[in-house]
């Protein structure tokens, strides 16, 4: 019995595997390709469910959600004033954790007192990185929900899609950007860095530790090359060669990328990772399994990999190895107003918000404070062009999660968080190695930004 | 060109590559051979098991070698529930049929394992074996015992399993029934515990195989769902017979995958390697197999 299967059976069967191939590639691509970015602000702290634990800490204990409004204790009962949000969410890569615990923030303000009586009613589109779909969205938004703000926009490349339909309608849409267009635009403001501005912290801390070279990695994606030209300019300011490389995700053979990084930067050079945390932990944890944590001066992170998921995992042998950029307050032993309020708040109202404690959290709240700060400006009835107004007049706003004070204003483009935190990991823990740093100049984006609306003044520590 | 000594580290990590493909590819012939069923869920039922394993340990706290365990029991539980569900009823339909409703189960596995280990937050897992503590250095780079047992594993399966098929009864009558289910059940053979043995070793190799790669190459649903994919390349190339073939061809396309990375210019292709070598690879066969029959017709 030396043919076990017919010959035709099995020349069909090779066939299928061939399409199978190309048919599960096309998911994997798809898979791939939207977990290969993030709004650059990742999980600080806790996994999924432990938020009620870590929430219940004594500093979120002192503070009640009863400050979220007005009038403590009264619920608001006039009539709603509807905003929407569009978030990625699909396997592999949700975004939803950012509307979800803006919606628990307006949920507490809803509670006490609203907006001058007028609860806060937040729609919150899914998409899967489908731009028919998330110009769909938008219409829904507008045309059905007929929203008035648009706040907690979270996705792959939403900003991209519907940057001048926004523009077109007269919004002033407050995000966590990861789409160039997010920052580039005129009516777009984010509350974290992105994807180039959190690579350029990471950058920038590997070039003050006098690094020789720097080798830039990040996920083979669309946009690479928007953020790439930071790390670039800083790199080439400081006079230090870089080498850029991009990587197809999911990442297979971590193995070889980390040889081939180490090979890159040399003994006293750095590696720089702009990844997800998955990804980037599969390569750190390959370069450990090599022996090769030792083989460069030190290892840096985008924001995505500051996450105490990434600190457990990879354990002791990377204390004091990789640096990673943080640009929102690290919750973690910071017992302000601000933070205790939005512990507070994700205790009683984010059951929704899988990720607990953490910067995707930290941006919703963010986000919605900025909002409400909007809407109380408000005179008047809640309109587009009104509710826009104010989103558009906020200046110098007290967030309590940034370094600097938050703004939007008349501007072409908008990165209103340049100052950034570095951290480390340090046994299982991430922990503030640098504070408050504004990005460089160096890159052009940054240049210009700061020349048409100045630089922020650094926000007080004590809020 | 890079000088050699850049290559001799990709020659390591090249060999470890091999041995992950080899794995799973190894595993898809082996429940081919056997129930004529190419199970392209092999990835994520070893994803779910490793997944399980990772809650177990991590999160429960048990022992290593309970989460292990459950790992296998899991991907072979799960496995076998797929052949007595939808096997009987798939039986005598297409091949082309039977893979595609294995793609079904795998977008369902995929779609569970998303949402109970969700990675919304930036949550990162991952799975660490006792024998990642140990190992030696070739070319500077350390090996670790699990990169051997890994390749160990490729060697014994192709080894054990060619023999079991070749030489058991159990082996002889899943050959055959893989062949022609209805003559071999009219010869007596009991066809559903046959076919049920089949789907729970290949159940069993697919949680094996799942937590070697989760240590070797990621704990992620999506990597390690989609692995299968460059694994196909070298069941491909053995044209669904050969085990021993399978794994061959899984080291080479692992090697050439891994030494094309020093190589700038080509460094970000190199993940075409696994089907420029496959396409490669079946055009040649192809050729021989028409050269020989018209040689036989002349």
């Amino acid at each position: 019995m030396r043919r076990h299967i017919p010959a035709v059976s099995a020349r069909r069967t090779i066939v299928l595997a061939a399409a199978a191939a190309i048919t599960l590639a096309a998911a994997a691509c798809s898979s791939s390709s939207s977990s290969s970015s993030t709004p650059s602000g990742s999980t600080s702290s806790t996994p999924a469910g432990a938020a009620s634990s870590a929430s219940s800490t004594p500093a979120a204990g002192t503070v009640g959600t009863s400050q979220c409004g007005t009038k403590p204790g009264v619920a608001a009962t006039g009539t709603p004033i509807p905003l929407g949000a569009i978030a990625t969410n699909q396997p592999g890569t949700s975004f939803t954790d950012i509307p979800n615990m803006a919606n628990a923030y307006f949920a507490c303000v809803n509670a006490n007192g609203g907006i001058n009586g007028h609860p806060i009613k937040l729609y919150i589109e899914t998409e899967q990185t489908n731009p028919a779909q998330i110009a769909a969205d938008a219409k829904q938004l507008v045309q059905t929900d007929h929203v008035v703000g648009i706040v907690g926009n979270t996705s792959i490349i939403e900003c991209s899609v519907n940057s001048s339909y926004w523009q077109k309608l007269g919004f002033y849409v407050i995000d966590s950007g990861i789409a160039p267009e997010c920052y580039s635009t005129s009516n777009s403001a984010a509350v974290n860095m992105g994807p180039r501005y959190s690579s350029d912290g990471a950058v920038q801390y590997a070039l003050s530790q006098h690094v020789s070279k720097i080798v830039f990695d990040q996920s083979n994606v669309p946009g690479t090359g928007y953020i790439a030209a930071g790390p670039a300019a800083l790199a080439k300011a400081a006079n230090t060669p870089i080498v850029q490389l991009t990587e197809n995700v999911p990442i297979s053979d971590a193995n070889s990328v980390a040889i081939k990084e180490v090979n890159d930067a040399g003994p006293n050079g750095a590696v720089i990772l702009n990844f997800t945390p998955p990804e980037a932990l599969i390569i750190l944890q390959a370069a450990q399994k090599l022996g090769l944590e030792d083989r460069v001066k030190l290892w840096g992170c985008s924001t995505p990999c500051n996450t105490d998921f990434l600190a457990q995992s990879l354990g002791p042998k990377w204390n004091s190895k990789l640096f990673v950029n943080a640009e929102l307050t690290p919750p973690d032993g910071t017992s302000t107003p601000s933070m205790n309020l939005y512990k507070a708040i994700l205790k009683q109202y984010g059951s929704s918000v899988q990720g607990g404690i953490g910067s995707f959290s930290q941006m919703g709240f963010t986000e919605a404070e900025i909002m409400v700060h909007a809407l109380e400006s408000v005179t008047g009835a809640y309109t587009v062009q009104s509710v826009n107004a104010a989103i558009k007049a906020v200046k110098d706003f007290n967030t309590g999660m940034l370094c600097q004070l938050w703004t939007y204003g008349s501007y072409p483009l908008h990165i209103p968080n340049n100052a950034d935190y570095t951290v480390t990991a340090n046994n299982g823990k991430m922990t503030t190695v640098q504070g408050c740093t504004p990005i460089s100049a160096a890159d052009p984006q940054i240049a210009q930004y700061r020349s048409v609306a100045g630089t922020a003044p650094n926000a007080p520590t004590s809020s | 060109m890079p000088p050699w000594q850049d290559f001799e580290p990709f020659i390591v990590s090249g060999l470890a590559l091999g041995g992950v493909y080899a794995l799973s590819g190894v595993g898809l012939v082996v429940l081919y051979r056997a129930t004529g069923v190419l199970y392209l869920a092999f990835g994520a039922v070893g994803a779910l098991g490793a997944l399980i394993t990772w809650s177990l340990v991590t999160r429960a706290g048990a022992p290593g070698w309970v989460g292990w365990l459950a790992c296998v029991a899991v991907a072979a539980a799960v496995t076998l529930g797929y052949g007595l569900l939808f096997g009987p009823a798939l039986a005598r339909r297409d091949p082309l049929v039977k893979a595609v409703a294995t793609i079904g189960l795998t977008l369902i596995l995929y779609g569970v394992m998303d949402l109970l280990w969700t990675t919304s937050g930036g949550q990162a897992r991952s799975l660490t074996l006792p024998t990642d503590n140990g190992g030696f250095t070739v070319a500077s780079i350390q090996v670790t015992w699990t990169q051997v047992i890994a390749l160990g594993a490729g060697v014994v399966l192709t080894a054990g399993t060619g023999t079991f098929l070749r030489f058991t009864k159990l082996g002889t009558a899943m050959r055959a029934m893989a062949n022609d289910r209805d003559i071999t059940a009219t010869l007596g053979v009991p066809v559903r515990k046959v076919e049920a043995a089949a789907w729970v070793g290949c159940g069993a190799l697919a949680g094996i195989a799942g937590l070697l790669l989760a240590d070797l190459v990621a704990l992620d649903a999506t990597t390690l769902t989609f692995l299968v994919i460059s694994s196909l390349a070298a069941v491909l190339i053995a044209r669904l017979r050969s085990i021993t073939v399978t794994f061959v061809a899984a080291i080479v396309i692992g090697l050439l995958h891994d030494l094309l990375t020093p190589i700038t210019s080509l460094s970000n292709y190199r993940d075409m390697t696994p089907f420029v070598i496959a396409a490669i690879a079946l055009l040649v066969l192809s050729r021989h197999q028409v050269m020989t029959q018209s040689r036989e017709e002349a």
